[in-house]
């Protein structure tokens, strides 16, 4: 009776084994660790696919500065071979000389702190005409890439990139052929 | 002749597997993250001024577009083909997919007017090796299909 009475006094201590439910976190843990692959954080670049009636930017009449119509430019890129960029030229829409202004083959030396300071300067006078009374409203400038069908997309995206960069907001690129547009 | 105590000196395992657990949990979010995102094998270009995903735009229809010009859709975008070899393809798709926004915003049986713009942006994810004679006929019937929100996507550069 005695060591019956013992055995009911004693502390009932459930033993869970915590070793194996280790080893298997550890080959989840080891399993996870070696598989981890995490890509690179994406963004986005906006653009302004243009009208299909688009026309020829030098055919158009040159915007006065008294006009409340924004400042339009063009980068014609030619690309190589191989799909890289050839040459730039940036025209402004209206402009009697076709030739337009050589920017080289480099973006970043050659077109971003060329249309950065185009951006700058029509932000000068989008602001003026803001602070004038009656207050006029100037669109924000438009940038048309005109680009080289062989140039790859990693080229588009670091001149929409520079463009977005120097400060434009409506960036639309289309072929350098009228008639693919 | 005693040898001292035979009480067993167990270390305690707990706290370690709590905090093994939670590592576990950690890589188990990342991974399904990870599978979310490259559902589909394009390489992106990079872009110091790309700006990430706005969470009000609602759900934007993503285009995976290979070097070859294909756009590839994913599992929950596939009807009867798991890619769009050509771009009136693409645009067939997109009004398809117009239309069905129209009728699920207005509540209409109907189609969609000509001149109306679906709200949904649309993010074109081209592999950097896609030339331009390539992805602009893409980007063309984007136009055509009335999308006006239309953004490039690219990996966020230093």
């Amino acid at each position: 009776m005695s060591r019956r009475k013992r055995k009911a006094d004693d502390d009932v201590q459930p033993d869970l084994p915590i070793t194996p439910m280790l080893d298997m976190s550890f080959q989840l843990l080891a399993f996870f660790i070696m598989t981890f692959n995490p890509t690179p954080t994406e963004g986005q670049i906006r653009m302004a696919l243009p009208p299909p009636d688009m026309g020829d930017s030098r055919s158009s009449t040159p915007p006065s500065p008294a006009d409340e119509k924004p400042m339009k430019w063009a980068v014609v890129v030619l690309a190589t071979d191989n799909g890289q960029i050839a040459k730039m030229t940036l025209r402004e829409e209206g402009a009697t000389d076709d030739r337009g202004e050589d920017l080289g083959a480099s973006v970043a030396t050659g077109l971003l702190p060329r249309i950065k300071k185009l951006a700058d300067e029509d932000k000068r006078r989008r602001d003026a005409a803001a602070a004038e009374k009656p207050p006029r409203t100037i669109p924000p400038p438009k940038l048309t890439l005109e680009i080289g069908e062989k140039l790859l997309h990693a080229y588009v995206v670091q001149l929409m990139d520079a463009s977005v960069q120097a400060g434009f907001t409506d960036i639309a690129p289309v072929p350098i052929d009228k008639k693919n547009r | 002749m005693s040898h001292g105590s035979t009480e067993k000196c167990e270390p305690n395992f707990t706290p370690l597997l709590d905090l093994v657990l939670q590592l576990v949990m950690f890589f188990m979010l990342c991974a399904n993250f990870v599978l979310e995102q490259t559902a589909v094998e394009i390489k992106l270009p990079e872009a110091i001024a790309a700006k990430a995903l706005d969470k009000n735009e609602g759900d934007p229809i993503f285009l995976n577009i290979n070097s070859k010009g294909q756009v590839l859709l994913s599992r929950n975008q596939m009807e009867d083909k798991e890619a769009l070899d050509t771009p009136p393809e693409l645009e067939a798709y997109l009004k398809r997919a117009a239309k069905r926004e129209y009728r699920a915003t207005t509540r209409k049986a109907e189609d969609p007017p000509i001149d109306w713009k679906p709200q949904t942006t649309l993010i074109m994810r081209i592999d950097k090796d896609t030339t331009f004679e390539k992805s602009y006929p893409l980007m063309k019937a984007c136009r055509q299909a009335n999308y006006s929100k239309v953004e490039l996507r690219a990996i966020l550069g230093q």
